[in-house]
């Protein structure tokens, strides 16, 4: 059960809605944004229930929820909300959040999920540029799964789909330096 | 010799689906005195009355029938095709193929095709002993009764003395004002309720054309339309109006103290006492109940202090006759008791209150200085939960029907609280919210998301205390878990109900009430303010319950119904009514007590030509009858005939097939 009024203020919402810009004040729970994501039938509470919980202050549950981590960012969702609500900064936000202060939803999905970012991220860094095949390489090695999804590398490969080579962007350099001032940014705001 | 034109219509599709027509007509041409037949895509259009027209003129027609729809929908439509025409328009008969044939037989055109055949059969033989009928001229009395000093009594009045009418308004209560003098501000746009309302009231006292009878009723409605007789009791205020200056020195001496009606029982008011400081008439009045000298015999402080002497504890009720020519009756509404949400320990939690209780408290001119105030501990509350829909939508425990406006003010005193509370929060539990009307929907998302409130969707399953604080128990159906929310204040949205008087007063007056109480209008979408009784008019939440905007519509409504009836000097109405054969009449007085509309006395008339002797016969005020015929079934003597309906009219229809 929920326990409401006993907390005092409710701290989350405003936080949530100053880091993502939008006003989740503003959500009256149609869920046409539910029936237009394509990934919410896997999540554990679909997109009009997070707008709730945050709502209600329920912090540790919008934390835990795997929702945050199942959103593409596809903008779906606030392309067709009626009160133009922009959800997927307002996943980020609660995304950064839980990064920061340590909430960790240990189900393997998340997990892999929050491996695919990171390894996404290093490929950028490192190339300015993803480079698929060692992106699934260090993927499959992470996750300890070697042999997943590698009936689809022959076909893959056929179509052009993953360059064997990766050529750095020619301005790597800037975006390695871009990395290093947000390190450092991040740092200082901490 | 009878010649009858017999006009079948194909209403489009309606009829001419399930009915052959063409077939009708041919068989409408082989009745006797049938001199002409034809059919129609649409008789009631223009080109289809000018058929009727051209054939009265070519054919020389006596009597007409048309076979179409109900009479209720196009019987006057076609009358007004005979007088055009130059007929008597009570020489029509309609004879009523699809209601009575097409649509109610739809699966077998050929037995659909008899029955209209059939029905057309009857209408001929009974138009042949249709007699030439003349509209009756009745004379107006024009005077308006309003019934309720509320806002919608007020309006209606002082739109109708606007007009030059002159106004009788009657209120139960010591001022007029009614509910809305209870309201601190309004949806959607928080204007303040008495700003907008005190105002008005004054108009009325002032009106030259508005009489103000306030602390009375109705005690008596006589007479039909344009000429009704009321009788009202002014109850005894115990205090000369006209010499009592309303210096207010008799309520302040005053020792008794009694709970205050005007803020809910919250603070206390005087045996003597003006309910609110606004008042209209601003003249206080003794509480017969409560007022010791009048209970025992001892005080008196009132009269002492009253230097005018306007104190008079001899007064006696008064009964003041008036004729007038129509009734708006708007009596408003009650406020459901929550007594039975045993569940949520109404009764036994103090911190528990109904939202007009609320409404007095925030009230700039309520009993705690506009501030919401614990009633257990008198501190200001920070979590304060609304409750939706108590006794509305309730079948269990109170009214099936949704009330219509608690959605509006629930979300307005989330407003108000955090108004006069900047650190409150407000949790609102509802089943739905019905925002519909200018600016609603406006007004709520202005609740949501400027000022916060929590909406929870789910109605509360219990309530319980916990310290000095009230656990409030419920579903939250967004995200499907049960919450529980610590409150220091619970405010019910309590259902709007028919004042509990109404079933007495619509006996009184003669109309219909519905199982709820409320008055019923004569058609739900069409005639929306009148009664089925000619000359009484509804107006605001006496019919159902609705908002300001749209009462305060309703009873300009019924100006205008009141203006339009008092237009002429007399009254048109429909010759159908009832007339008594003296010769036949023997007095035995039965359709005297049959008449559902009071429309038969007796009369003395001489025994035989010339003698003086006299003998006792009914007689019909054609102003009353509605031609219902219960006379004319239950007079032994067959001295009762209604015109348009006779005996010979309906043996011709019963012998016809």
């Amino acid at each position: 059960m929920i326990i409401l009024g006993t907390q005092g203020p409710n701290t989350f919402l405003p936080e949530v809605n100053a880091r993502s810009g939008a006003n989740i004040l503003e959500c009256y729970q149609c869920g046409k944004c539910v029936s237009t994501c394509p990934v919410s039938q896997y999540m554990d509470f679909p997109p009009r229930e997070i707008m709730q919980m945050v709502k209600l202050g329920l912090k540790n549950e919008t934390m835990m929820a795997n929702s945050t981590w199942f959103c593409l960012t596809c903008s779906a969702c606030s392309g067709r909300c009626p009160r133009e609500i922009e959800i997927p900064a307002v996943m980020e936000a609660i995304r950064h959040i839980a990064i920061e202060e340590n909430y960790i939803n240990d189900s393997t999905k998340v997990k892999e999920i929050r491996t695919f970012h990171k390894i996404f991220l290093d490929m950028i860094k490192r190339y300015g540029r993803n480079y698929e095949l060692r992106m699934m390489a260090e993927f499959n090695i992470r996750t300890r799964n070697l042999f997943k999804d590698m009936h689809l590398a022959p076909k893959a490969l056929l179509k052009g789909k993953i360059p064997l080579g990766v050529k750095s962007v020619k301005s790597a350099k800037a975006i390695q330096r871009m990395y290093k001032l947000a390190e450092k940014l991040e740092k200082k705001h901490q | 010799m009878a010649r009858v034109g017999v006009f079948v219509c194909f209403c489009g599709a309606n009829i001419a689906d399930y009915v052959d027509v063409p077939q009708v007509v041919e068989e409408a041409k082989r009745i006797r005195d049938v001199r002409f037949a034809i059919d129609y895509k649409y008789m009631c259009s223009d080109p289809g009355q000018q058929q009727i027209r051209d054939a009265i003129a070519q054919h020389r027609l006596t009597s007409i029938v048309v076979a179409a729809c109900s009479p209720r929908m196009h019987e006057k439509t076609f009358r007004k095709a005979l007088s055009d025409a130059g007929m008597n328009p009570y020489l029509l008969e309609v004879a009523n193929i699809r209601e009575h044939s097409s649509w109610v037989h739809q699966k077998d055109k050929k037995a659909a095709t008899e029955k209209a055949c059939d029905l057309i059969r009857m209408a001929v033989a009974k138009s042949i002993a249709n007699e030439q009928l003349h509209e009756i001229s009745v004379p107006v009395t024009k005077r308006a009764l309003v019934i309720g000093g509320g806002i919608a009594g007020i309006q209606a009045a002082l739109d109708i003395a606007d007009a030059r009418i002159p106004v009788v308004l009657v209120e139960k209560s010591p001022s007029i004002g009614g509910k809305m003098a209870q309201l601190d501000e309004t949806f959607p746009t928080l204007d303040c309720s008495q700003c907008i309302l005190t105002p008005k009231m004054v108009d009325v006292a002032s009106h030259p054309y508005i009489e103000l009878i306030p602390y009375a009723e109705v005690l008596e409605l006589q007479g039909f339309v344009g000429n009704y007789k009321v009788k009202i009791k002014k109850k005894a205020s115990y205090v000369n109006f006209k010499t009592c200056t309303g210096c207010g020195a008799c309520w302040q001496k005053c020792p008794v103290k009694v709970p205050n009606e005007y803020n809910m029982g919250i603070d206390k008011r005087k045996a003597i006492y003006t309910p609110f400081p606004q008042a209209v008439p601003n003249k206080p009045v003794i509480d017969a109940e409560h007022c010791t000298m009048l209970l025992k015999g001892k005080c008196g402080i009132c009269a002492k202090v009253c230097l005018p002497g306007a104190i008079d504890y001899k007064m006696e009720d008064e009964i003041i006759e008036r004729e007038i020519g129509a009734v708006v009756v708007a009596t408003g509404y009650d406020m459901w008791d929550p007594k039975p949400y045993e569940e949520y320990g109404v009764g036994r939690f103090k911190d528990i209150i109904t939202s007009l209780e609320f409404e007095r408290m925030v009230s700039a001119n309520g009993p705690t200085n506009g501030l919401p105030l614990r009633p257990s501990d008198g501190k200001v509350p920070k979590n304060v939960v609304f409750i939706k829909c108590i006794g509305s939508r309730d079948e269990a425990k109170g009214i099936e029907y949704c009330s219509k406006i608690c959605c509006m003010y629930t979300t307005k005193h989330t407003i108000l609280l955090h108004h006069k509370v900047h650190d409150s929060h407000a949790y609102v539990f509802y089943m739905d919210i019905r925002a519909a009307g200018k600016g609603y929907e406006e007004f709520v998302k202005k609740a949501q998301v400027d000022t916060g409130a929590t909406y929870l969707r789910g109605r509360v399953s219990k309530i319980y205390k916990k310290g000095d604080k009230l656990m409030v128990r419920g579903e939250d159906a967004q995200i499907g878990q049960v919450v529980e929310v610590e409150a220091d204040l619970v405010v019910l949205a309590t259902a709007v109900i028919a004042p509990k008087d109404n079933p007495d007063l619509a006996r009184l007056l003669g109309i219909s009430y519905d199982k709820y109480g409320y008055l019923s209008e004569a058609h739900p979408k069409l005639r929306p303010v009148e009664t089925a009784k000619a000359g009484i008019f509804l107006a605001g939440c006496t019919q159902a319950p609705k908002d300001i905007p749209e009462t305060v519509a309703q009873a300009s409504a019924c100006a205008a119904k009141v203006c339009g009836l008092f237009a002429g000097d007399t009254m048109k109405k429909d010759p159908m009514v009832s007339t008594i054969n003296n010769e036949y009449c023997s007095g035995c007085q039965n359709c005297v007590t049959v008449c559902p509309y009071g429309a038969i006395v007796t009369d003395e008339v001489p025994m035989g030509h010339g003698s003086k002797e006299l003998r006792t016969v009914a007689k019909i005020n054609e102003g009353v009858c509605q031609g219902c015929g219960s006379c004319v079934a239950i007079c032994r003597s067959m001295a009762i005939n209604l015109a348009g309906f006779t005996d010979p009219q309906l043996i011709n229809e019963i012998v016809s097939i």
